[in-house]
């Protein structure tokens, strides 16, 4: 799996990697999971239902037309905790929103705003397919 | 003290005073005794009552005498306590009862009143009646009207004096009775009176004290007032003026306005520096040093809202025009867009295309930001009108866990405004940029100035010195902002 390195550029898959499947009980590696989740479709956004920001980068996309992935962690009885955990880890600060387009990390709302303002979250966009024109 | 026991044999006669001017009518089966916080020591007034009713047994009540003694009235408990005690015995002309009335009137407003004539050494026993009116009418500076009061003792007094003059015939009796009998009872008595006397001088003096000092705490708050009111017009509307804000709000105002001052000086430079017609370099270098004051403001403000999101979300720290037109704690990035369009030609088409959807994604931006404002709002709300009485405490835990997200949003936004600022430099020429920021400058900056011409407008209701006061100060500081008006 590949990351987009914007302005973290210091993220080692294979280490962190290692660590977490050392502790996870039930997926065995849950970053190759999120992974695996975020390649299947163009827009993939984690989530908890009840997270006010996570319902404010929904309500973004879908009125720039697209249709995106939604994984309401909260709502995964099996793999939902090992998620949230392995996003934080990726993350560092906060679990959730985190956006995956076209199989690449974008990022949290912050790195999300800042895409759309300087222009480069529409063609993203296009390129994953979940735009036309 | 033969003469106390003479007194007390007075008073048993008497009741308690009536505190209305129809009791007077009545015969005073009152005692003497004022409970109610009078200045007028009643105590020892009785007590020299009594003495001179018994002194006058002998006489009838009533002499027809026209101008009965009545010093002892206007005498005040420490000097008529001495002189009634030196002098009971002898017996001295008074002032007119009506005279007396009427000083006693003009004394009777509650305080504690110096005594201006000698202690009455009356001899008549009409006059004992006449104190009795004039009890009464020492209570009625207590009630509302002294008017009544003054003018119904004369009327009493002649109403009274027949029934007096059978009570006086009964003290007679009853003085030459039996003095031990009285002794035990109308001692207690006295004793009583004078307790209850002193407890309500004491009372007195508490009250007047706390009046006293409630009066300069006043002075000094409204000082405070006025100085905090100066303040805060000068630190950009109010928003650090008086006590009750948190320290973090309190710095971070402080910040901001030493961040506006920097602004001016930022925003003079750039002025000359078009003006001069710098080089591109320098004057990107100028625009540089701009974009990194606007970053010091978003990230003064990422601090704030750790502390206190409210201060900033209400709008606290900005002038009221500019609260007037506030999303999320700042500007609204599409309408600085639309204000810029204007003024920014000419474009090149590719700038303008750029503009434009600038303008589209920070407006998909707010909108989606405002809708999870508004979630948490409801869910804020749901949270807040839920829950039993018991689940009271928990349901408090997770409100506060729920406003913490407000943190975020306020900070998200703000990372849009500078985000949208930074893409005003990239889109625009060097040139063109500088203009750019020139004009956002002195944008808000006249809309400070707005709110500070708004609060010192001539306002014909309110007329007073403080008003006009305030209206003076807010003309200099708008005569100052005046200046950093560019003919831009």
């Amino acid at each position: 799996m590949h990351y987009q390195t914007e302005s973290w550029n210091s993220y080692k898959p294979t280490k962190s990697s290692s660590s977490s499947s050392s502790s996870s009980s039930v997926i065995t590696d849950p970053l190759a999971h999120i992974g695996r989740l975020a390649s299947d479709n163009a827009v993939v956004i984690f989530s908890i239902s009840t997270c006010c920001m996570c319902h404010a980068i929904k309500r973004l996309f879908c009125g720039m037309g697209v249709n995106p992935t939604v994984y309401e962690l909260d709502e995964d009885p099996i793999s939902g905790k090992e998620i949230e955990k392995a996003l934080i880890l990726l993350m560092g600060v906060s679990s959730v929103p985190v956006v995956f387009i076209g199989g690449k990390l974008v990022g949290a709302m912050d790195s999300v705003l800042a895409s759309h303002i300087n222009g480069t979250l529409v063609p993203l966009l296009k390129q994953a397919g979940a735009l036309w024109l | 003290m033969a003469s106390h026991r003479i007194e007390e044999s007075a008073l048993s006669d008497f009741g308690h005073i009536p505190y209305a001017v129809p009791h007077m009518i009545h015969p005073p089966t009152t005692t003497f005794t004022n409970q109610e916080g009078s200045a007028f020591d009643f105590g020892e007034l009785e007590e020299a009552i009594v003495l001179q009713a018994v002194n006058e047994t002998k006489q009838p009540l009533y002499t027809g005498r026209p101008a009965a003694t009545l010093e002892m009235f206007p005498s005040w408990p420490m000097r008529f306590h001495h002189t009634i005690r030196g002098s009971s015995k002898s017996g001295e002309e008074s002032t007119d009862s009506g005279s007396a009335v009427h000083t006693l009137s003009s004394r009777g407003e509650g305080s504690r009143l110096e005594p201006e004539s000698p202690v009455g050494r009356k001899t008549d026993s009409s006059s004992d009646h006449r104190v009795i009116d004039q009890m009464h009418h020492f209570q009625l500076p207590q009630q509302i009207d002294m008017a009544s009061g003054s003018d119904s003792p004369r009327t009493g007094m002649s109403q009274a004096q027949p029934v007096a003059k059978t009570t006086s015939e009964k003290r007679r009796g009853a003085g030459s009775n039996s003095e031990r009998m009285l002794d035990a009872k109308t001692l207690r008595r006295l004793a009583q009176n004078r307790e209850a006397a002193k407890k309500s001088r004491i009372r007195k003096k508490a009250y007047v004290q706390q009046l006293e000092s409630s009066r300069i705490r006043l002075s000094q708050l409204e000082q405070d007032l006025q100085r905090a009111r100066s303040q805060g017009f000068f630190v950009g509307g109010g928003g650090g003026a008086g006590g009750n804000i948190s320290s973090g709000a309190a710095i971070f105002d402080m910040e901001y306005a030493r961040w506006l001052d920097d602004d001016h000086r930022h925003m003079s430079e750039i002025r000359t520096a078009l003006h001069a017609h710098l080089l591109d370099g320098d004057l990107r270098v100028i625009l540089d040093g701009y974009i990194a004051h606007y970053d010091e403001i978003f990230r003064l403000k990422g601090e704030a809202a750790k502390s206190d999101v409210f201060h900033l979300i209400t709008g606290m720290w900005t002038t009221p025009a500019e609260r007037c037109f506030l999303w999320m704690g700042g500007f609204r990035p599409s309408e600085l867009i639309k204000m810029l369009t204007a003024q920014l030609d000419p474009l090149t088409e590719q700038q303008l295309m750029g503009i434009y959807s600038l303008q589209r994604s920070t407006e998909q931006a707010e909108e989606a930001l405002s809708q999870g404002l508004e979630q948490l709002q409801q869910s804020l709300t749901d949270t807040l009108a839920s829950g039993s009485v018991n689940d009271s405490m928990h349901q408090m835990a997770v409100a506060l866990g729920k406003l913490t997200n407000l943190e975020g949003f306020v900070r998200q936004a703000d990372n849009l405004r500078q985000q949208t600022l930074h893409q005003l430099h990239r889109v625009l020429t060097v040139r063109q940029a500088a203009r750019c920021f020139l004009v956002i400058g002195e944008y808000y900056g006249r809309l400070r100035a707005l709110s500070s011409l708004w609060a010192s407008r001539p306002r014909e209701t309110l007329i007073g010195d403080d008003i006009s006061c305030q209206t003076t100060t807010d003309l200099q500081m708008v005569q100052s902002s005046q200046n950093h008006f560019s003919n831009f």
